[in-house]
């Protein structure tokens, strides 16, 4: 059973939602979702980004004026 | 308003300009053809954070004071750019225009959000680090514009000089962040 979690990263700063990403996400196990709550638009391109280039499946959603819902997927 | 976003939202240009994020490259183009112009026009490269003490300097002698004195404010340059007044002075204009540009900016991508603070944690951080920030930005002759970005485009080595410096003070500072703020 995958299971999800939701990270609180609103009004923070970047690069605090990427660390704390990378944090959550080494506990996590493959297949679990990561929702990270972002209100930063520099963390809305890095987040994504490094999520990518780890090889997850990454959807980046809008969910109100300047704020984003970053859902990963754990792969490996 | 809303009617006016929901309508150019699907549209392939407003997406390209003004929704997504520009790629580094872009930006880093526009950058440096901008400050050439700011040279060009000023006489003076680009710099942020040396506005600040100047528009400290003008409150102060707002409310009565005088830095004809300070050592900072005391060479003739400084004083002739203190007596034009803040309507004369290039850099206010352009870090006026900075913040006006980025608040357009964040409105046209409708990301604009007036955020929450997150802890007395965070206020006490941002508080401290804005501190430090400005004054080694004075005792330094300039930031990451002024003595970094201005000076590497001047070809001047005291402008690498600060990069590597800086990239030690980022290491630290992150190193910190992840200790205090994870």
């Amino acid at each position: 059973m995958s299971k999800e979690v939701v990270l609180d990263c609103l009004g923070e700063a970047c690069p605090i939602p990427l660390v704390k990403s990378e944090k959550a996400l080494e506990k996590m196990e493959v297949g679990d979702i990561l929702i990270v709550q972002i209100d930063h638009s520099c963390a809305m391109k890095n987040v994504p980004e490094w999520a990518r280039k780890q090889g997850h499946e990454v959807e980046l959603e809008e969910i109100d004026d300047g704020e984003w819902e970053c859902i990963i997927e754990k792969m490996k | 308003m809303k009617a006016f976003f929901e309508k150019i939202k699907k549209n392939e240009f407003y997406k390209m300009w003004f929704k997504d994020a520009l790629p580094y490259i872009t930006g880093a183009v526009l950058l440096s053809v901008f400050q050439i112009a700011t040279f060009a026009s000023t006489g003076n490269p680009c710099g942020v954070s040396g506005v600040f003490a100047n528009w400290g300097a003008w409150l102060f002698e707002l409310f009565g004071g005088s830095v004809d004195k300070w050592y900072y404010f005391s060479s003739p340059g400084a004083q002739a750019t203190l007596n034009a007044g803040v309507l004369n002075h290039p850099g206010t204009w352009r870090n006026l225009g900075i913040i006006a540009g980025a608040l357009f900016a964040a409105m046209m991508a409708s990301g604009f959000k007036i955020k929450k603070i997150k802890s007395w944690k965070q206020v006490a951080a941002a508080s401290l680090g804005g501190l430090l920030m400005g004054y080694g930005a004075r005792i330094a002759a300039g930031c990451n514009i002024g003595a970094l970005f201005s000076g590497i485009a001047s070809l001047s080595l005291s402008g690498w000089v600060f990069a590597a410096f800086m990239f030690v003070g980022a290491v630290i500072g992150s190193k910190l962040l992840v200790k205090y703020f994870m």
